[in-house]
């Protein structure tokens, strides 16, 4: 157990081109779960290689535990690694595998088998399943070998590169929590790699949202979800994404589907500072509430209303999500609401929205404007 | 999210150290690779070499490295090995294309649609190259004998076609069967008969398979000995025979024998290098799978 | 986890796969009948040919034809001591040089892995020795590289202290073998490169993270994936091999004396200089059947290698 930093840490593939990671800055306390998020070509999966030393440092350096590990090889780094194919040994059992790295370390056998076999019963491997090869096994039931592989270790730091992606559906809602579960037993510091925000939102302490090799925000997910610090990182998370669209600026606020969202001062001042003429506004679909029909703008309420055509519905069960186009070339938005009020696609329909739910980002740099 | 700022020479010293261990690994390989290839190239370029001598410093002590070179030998060669070329270059290319006209239909049926007893079917074929040819020569000499066939060159490529096809149907088949099931049935979907589906979808994506085990299969008719030794006389003589032919009972011919194992191991050499890549990828995965 | 399982409707008893038509069968089976057809009559013939002369008492320089001669053939095979020594002959050198071939092509392909300067030229070199011409390599290494006045290697071993040795005359055996190691060491290291090339580059890393150094990557888990590779480089390599005949023809004409006599070359013998189609087919056929017993056992042994996949 250990805390792991990455100190302006970056990794170029050839001379000329965009770093791969660029300077990153990455405070993972001890036994945090830590989750690097990001679309593919992040960087995320070569930031984590770059922890494990199977990616050099091109610049910077990483330390774990307080110790400069930069030039240090992997295995003398205490970590251990759940690959996202598992890369699991095809020639050897599922014991061989689970027991390897303790034979590299000259673990005695009896020491070695024992723990095997306690890592498999915390994972709910079967006795049978220890003397069967890889290719024998389903895929849920590699991915479990996999990560028992990583737990006999005891290591400081567990590294995930996209465990879960290989899962169908429903097994990998089952194995997400339980490998969040089984990170809380242990207590190890744990960083984990995926390109799927909801998997980032519901296992991490903390989520790292990375984009073009760079770091956006790293926070805890109710902050990423209420205080996003940028465009990127608005639209990546949460789901279905934000609905951003460019709306004109007006007096007090901005112009969108014929209704003038009201902006905050310090926002208005942002933008007058940078002369915009335009900005960006983000509502989530949530935030969007569906209004009654025949219902219109309450006297006194601050809400603003939108208005617009339905051109789908996608029923969830639960909820229900509406694909609207708004007036006045508003553009398109999805909106969430309970299940049971249904709409039909054609029909005119009116959102309540309030002033505080909105984000304003700046058009160019995709950076929120806010006081 | 504190972050203590690196400094230079900090950052610096891992990439140094790291590059220059890097680069010392590689020029170990790189000695130890050039060592061994040109070891292991060393009896070729002799051979090439001693073509150019004349004869009087092709057998000296110790052995000549600098001389003034001469083609006097290669004109000899050249003068004396007409018929002996032609002959093998009429057995293995006639013979190659019969190895292809029948392996290509036998690997499709081996490995698109398979026939039911496809195992059985394909070790029959491995089974006849397991059965020594040295044993069936004096029975093929009589044969060969009573059909008129006898130093002729429809013998050999009647027979070069049978020693190539085993080989030729296992590689073969093993490149059709990486089409992938997907574009076949796509193809079925949209109405291709047996015929297309041969030519549209299985062709172009088994060629460069099917020009290395060709590729092989030259080579292996091109230096042929033993039958070519038995079974012909003139009318069918091939190089090796030429390259036999070439050692007197008496009198110098080192040089005259590197000029013709030079010219008749060229052709063959020059076209292994240039399809190098084809010929790695038939001779491993033609043969795992 | 319990799955509920559904218990409503009983499986229906007696299914079984349909299979393919009885016209579809044939259709697939016509593109199979060239080729069969083909080998069946150019090989299958001469070898029945072979099994009838070898029941036959013909010398071609004996005028008079064939005549039967039951078993006799048989006896003399058996009886004959230099038929024996030269199996055990074939086979010795056929073992020694697929064992050190292959140990020289897994090295070799091992260095061919890694990325250097000049890799591919290497490669080129390397896989030279299999294209020459048997011939004209064993003309070769018999004439400019090993002859005792003026052979290269002689020269290049003299400030080892050897002096004008004649390999052909009194390590003609070894000098043999190492010829027939020098051409198929390239086609065992192609190979081997194969396989070394197939394997995931993520079970290398797990390897490295799980802490193993150079040597135990390889015992562990290298050697075992390239086991059916090597499997398949010593099955090929023997069955070419165990026919080598060029090298011993043109190289020691099977001496001195006949300590370089192999099988393939022992008929020839016979065949030529004896003119005796009778017990040459007599010998042949004891060969095949040889091959066949020690080709089931090999294949038993080398099941793996026949990884017959499903018929799609």
């Amino acid at each position: 157990m250990a805390p792991v930093s990455y100190m302006a840490a970056s990794r170029v593939y050839a001379k000329g081109t965009p770093p791969a990671v660029d300077a990153l800055d990455l405070d993972i306390k001890d036994g945090e779960f830590m989750v690097l998020v990001g679309p593919s070509g992040s960087g995320k999966t070569t930031a984590l290689r770059m922890l494990a030393g199977l990616e050099p440092l091109d610049a910077g350096r990483i330390e774990i535990g307080g110790r400069d590990v930069s030039d240090v090889q992997p295995k003398d780094r205490d970590i251990a690694m759940v690959f996202q194919n598992y890369a699991l040994y095809p020639s050897k059992t599922v014991a061989e595998n689970m027991g390897f790295a303790l034979k590299m370390q000259h673990v005695a056998k009896d020491e070695r088998d024992r723990r095997v076999r306690e890592a498999a019963q915390l994972l709910d491997l079967d006795e049978q399943l220890l003397s069967r090869k890889p290719k024998q096994l389903s895929g849920g039931q590699r991915q479990r070998v996999a990560m028992g592989r990583a737990i006999v270790r005891e290591p400081r730091v567990f590294l995930m590169d996209e465990p879960l992606s290989n899962l169908d559906a429903k097994l990998r809602v089952q194995t997400r929590s339980q490998i969040a579960e089984l990170q809380r037993r242990l207590g190890i510091t744990t960083v984990y790699v995926t390109h799927d925000q909801v998997e980032a939102m519901t296992m991490g302490n903390r989520v790292a949202v990375l984009s073009g090799g760079k770091l956006q925000q790293c926070a805890s997910p109710r902050e990423l979800y209420d205080n996003p610090v940028n465009q990127f990182v608005a639209g990546f998370i949460g789901s279905p994404s934000m609905n951003l669209q460019t709306a004109a600026l007006t007096d007090g606020g901005a112009a969108l589907a014929g209704a003038v969202i009201p902006l905050a001062a310090p926002v208005r001042a942002a933008a007058t500072r940078d002369h915009l003429s335009e900005i960006v506004l983000g509502i989530r679909p949530e935030h969007m509430h569906l209004a009654d029909p025949g219902a219109g703008p309450a006297a006194g309420s601050d809400s603003v209303w939108l208005t617009g055509e339905v051109l789908l519905v996608e029923e969830l069960g639960a909820d229900a999500l509406l694909h609207v186009r708004l007036a006045d070339g508003g553009g398109s938005v999805v909106a969430r609401t309970e299940g049971r009020r249904s709409t039909a696609p054609g029909k005119q329909v009116s959102f309540r929205v309030q002033p505080e739910d909105v984000f304003a980002f700046h058009p160019v740099t995709g950076a929120r404007l806010a006081g | 999210m504190t972050a203590i700022p690196a400094t230079h020479a900090q950052v610096q010293a891992p990439r140094r150290s790291r590059r220059m261990r890097e680069m010392s690994g590689l020029a170990g390989w790189t000695a130890l690779g050039w060592v061994v290839g040109i070891g292991f190239f060393i009896p070729v370029l002799w051979m090439v070499l001693t073509a150019f001598k004349p004869e009087s410093a092709a057998e000296t002590w110790p052995p000549q490295f600098t001389f003034s070179p001469t083609l006097s030998e290669f004109r000899l060669v050249f003068s004396g090995m007409g018929p002996y070329i032609e002959h093998s270059a009429i057995a293995t290319i006639g013979s190659t294309i019969l190895v292809l006209i029948l392996a290509l239909p036998a690997a499709y049926a081996l490995a698109v649609h398979p026939v039911k007893r496809w195992r059985d079917s394909l070790f029959f074929f491995i089974s006849t190259k397991m059965l020594p040819i040295v044993a069936a020569i004096g029975p093929l000499y009589v044969i060969a004998l009573k059909t008129h066939l006898l130093d002729s060159i429809w013998l050999l490529i009647i027979l070069y076609a049978a020693m190539n096809l085993p080989l030729a149907i296992w590689m073969i088949r093993s490149f059709m069967l990486e089409v992938p099931t997907e574009m076949l049935e796509a193809a079925r979907l949209d109405g291709a008969g047996r015929l297309r589906e041969i030519v549209e979808v299985i062709m172009p994506i088994v060629i460069p398979g099917v020009v290395s085990s060709a590729l092989i299969c030259v080579i292996f008719a091109w230096n042929e000995l033993f039958l070519a030794l038995n079974l012909t006389v003139t009318n069918a003589a091939t190089m090796p025979m030429f390259l036999i032919s070439s050692v007197p009972q008496e009198g110098l011919y080192i040089a005259h024998l590197s000029a013709a194992a030079t010219v008749a191991s060229v052709p063959v050499i020059i076209v292994g290098w240039i399809a190098q890549r084809s010929l790695v990828r038939g001779l491993s995965m033609g043969a795992i799978k | 986890m319990a799955v509920l399982q559904d218990v409503s409707a009983p499986p229906a008893a007696g299914l079984r796969p349909r299979g393919v038509g009885r016209r579809e069968r044939w259709q697939r089976r016509l593109p199979l009948l060239p080729a069969l057809i083909y080998t069946i009559v150019v090989t299958q013939i001469p070898f029945l040919v072979t099994l009838w002369y070898s029941f036959q008492n013909y010398f071609w320089n004996q005028p008079g034809g064939a005549t039967w001669a039951g078993v006799s053939n048989y006896e003399q095979v058996f009886k004959d001591p230099n038929f024996r020594s030269a199996l055990v002959r074939s086979v010795t050198m056929t073992v020694i040089a697929v064992i050190v071939a292959m140990f020289l092509g897994v090295l070799f392909a091992m260095l061919l892995d890694r990325k250097f300067p000049g890799r591919g030229v290497v490669r080129t070199l390397i896989i030279t020795p299999f294209l020459i011409m048997p011939a004209a390599a064993a003309l070769v290494w018999a004439g400019p590289m090993l002859d005792p006045n003026f052979g290269l290697l002689n020269w290049l071993l003299e400030p080892f202290g050897v002096h004008h040795v004649a390999w052909l005359t009194t390590h003609a055996y070894g000098s043999v073998i190492v010829v027939m190691i020098w051409e198929w060491t390239p086609f065992m290291t192609l190979i081997v490169l194969a396989g070394l090339q197939g394997q995931a580059a993520d079970i290398l890393e797990a390897a490295k993270v799980d802490g193993a150094g150079a040597w135990a990557t390889f015992r562990e888990l290298t050697l075992p994936h390239l086991r059916p590779y090597i499997e398949l480089g010593i099955l090929l390599g023997s069955i070419y091999l165990v026919n080598v005949f060029d090298q011993v023809r043109l190289m020691t004409n099977g001496g001195p004396g006949t300590s370089t006599t192999t099988l393939p070359f022992y008929l020839y013998q016979q065949l030529d200089y004896a003119f005796n189609v009778g017990g040459t087919a007599a010998a042949g056929v004891v060969t095949v059947v040889l091959t066949i017993i020690v080709a089931s056992f090999a294949l038993r042994l080398f099941a793996r290698v026949f990884q017959f996949e499903e018929a799609k």
